[in-house]
């Protein structure tokens, strides 16, 4: 569970505890095929992905927001998220170790809103994803 | 694709939030956050079940709406040149298991764009979801884009 969190305990340029994922495996890609929905043969089908031109099967850019989500919401609860969005920059491959990494940029005073980005890079540090969330905290 | 799609309404569905698929997708991504799997610790953060991850909307559109195949049926792209570019959410209740949404998922917006590969076609999937009080719980907004040219 999340520790409580309140507006004051955050200044702009603190950065989100990073989260270092286990290697992406076959086996989650097929898992996360089930469990969203998104059966595109090119997440675990070697000759689609080949077909297509990345030599190989692809993650689900939605596994990696998911990867960014879980560093977002073992940080903040879920119930204070307001606002999350990002751009997929990259394809991410088997066996890639992806970490999630980010940092407060702004706050807005009235609302108690914090503004943050989010990043996803792989081992190499080739840019995965990048992003923006936005939560509204509780005072001290 | 192409403009024509500007507006479409794709689908109108319910979905049913249950507490399997919650632990389902939450298994995938490798986050073992118990308030994804255990009432009691959802209950000591407010809520009154355990709580949806804040990329589930991918499932309530997927399986509960239309799946992969059958938005690039309706869209006029095809498949294999289709890629997920952005993908935004704002969250206004936070959704818990056993809740039943109502969803409407519309083509908010089609743009062609010169990009290094050529012509690429970018559309904009719009899902609302409102829960059983009526209430905007979710809205979800992914952009795909499909290549045009070969290669």
């Amino acid at each position: 569970m999340a520790k409580a969190i309140v507006f004051e305990d955050l200044k702009v340029g603190d950065q989100m505890p990073p989260l270092v994922k286990e290697p992406v495996t076959l086996v989650q890609l097929v898992r996360y095929a089930g469990a969203s929905g998104d059966f595109n043969p090119l997440h675990y089908d070697p000759a689609v992905g080949q077909k297509a031109g990345f030599g190989g099967v692809i993650a689900q850019g939605m596994l990696i927001m998911g990867f960014a989500g879980q560093a977002i919401s073992s940080w903040i609860p879920n119930r204070y998220l307001r606002k999350f969005k990002v751009r997929f920059l990259g394809l991410t491959r088997l066996n890639e170790v992806i970490t999630i990494t980010g940092k407060v940029v702004e706050k807005r005073e009235p609302d108690r809103c914090i503004m943050c980005q989010v990043v996803a890079k792989d081992e190499k540090g080739e840019l995965k994803l990048k992003g923006t969330f936005e939560a509204q905290l509780p005072r001290l | 694709m192409n403009k024509s799609i500007q507006g479409k309404r794709l689908a109108e569905f319910h979905y049913l939030v249950e507490r399997a698929k919650i632990r389902e997708l939450a298994e995938a991504i490798g986050d073992p956050n118990p308030i994804y799997r255990e009432s009691g610790e959802a209950c000591a953060e407010g809520h009154p079940e355990i709580i949806a991850p804040p990329t589930f909307g991918t499932a309530i559109n997927l399986w509960g709406g239309l799946g992969f195949s059958e938005i690039c049926n309706q869209l006029g792209a095809n498949p294999i040149r289709v890629l997920h570019a952005e993908q935004d959410y704002e969250y206004f209740e936070p959704v818990c298991a056993g809740e039943a949404l109502q969803c409407t998922m519309t083509v908010a917006g089609f743009q062609v764009k010169e990009g290094r590969a050529g012509e690429m076609h970018l559309a904009v999937l719009e899902t609302i979801a409102f829960n059983q009080k009526g209430l905007k719980v979710l809205v979800g907004r992914s952009t795909i884009l499909e290549k045009l040219a070969e290669g």
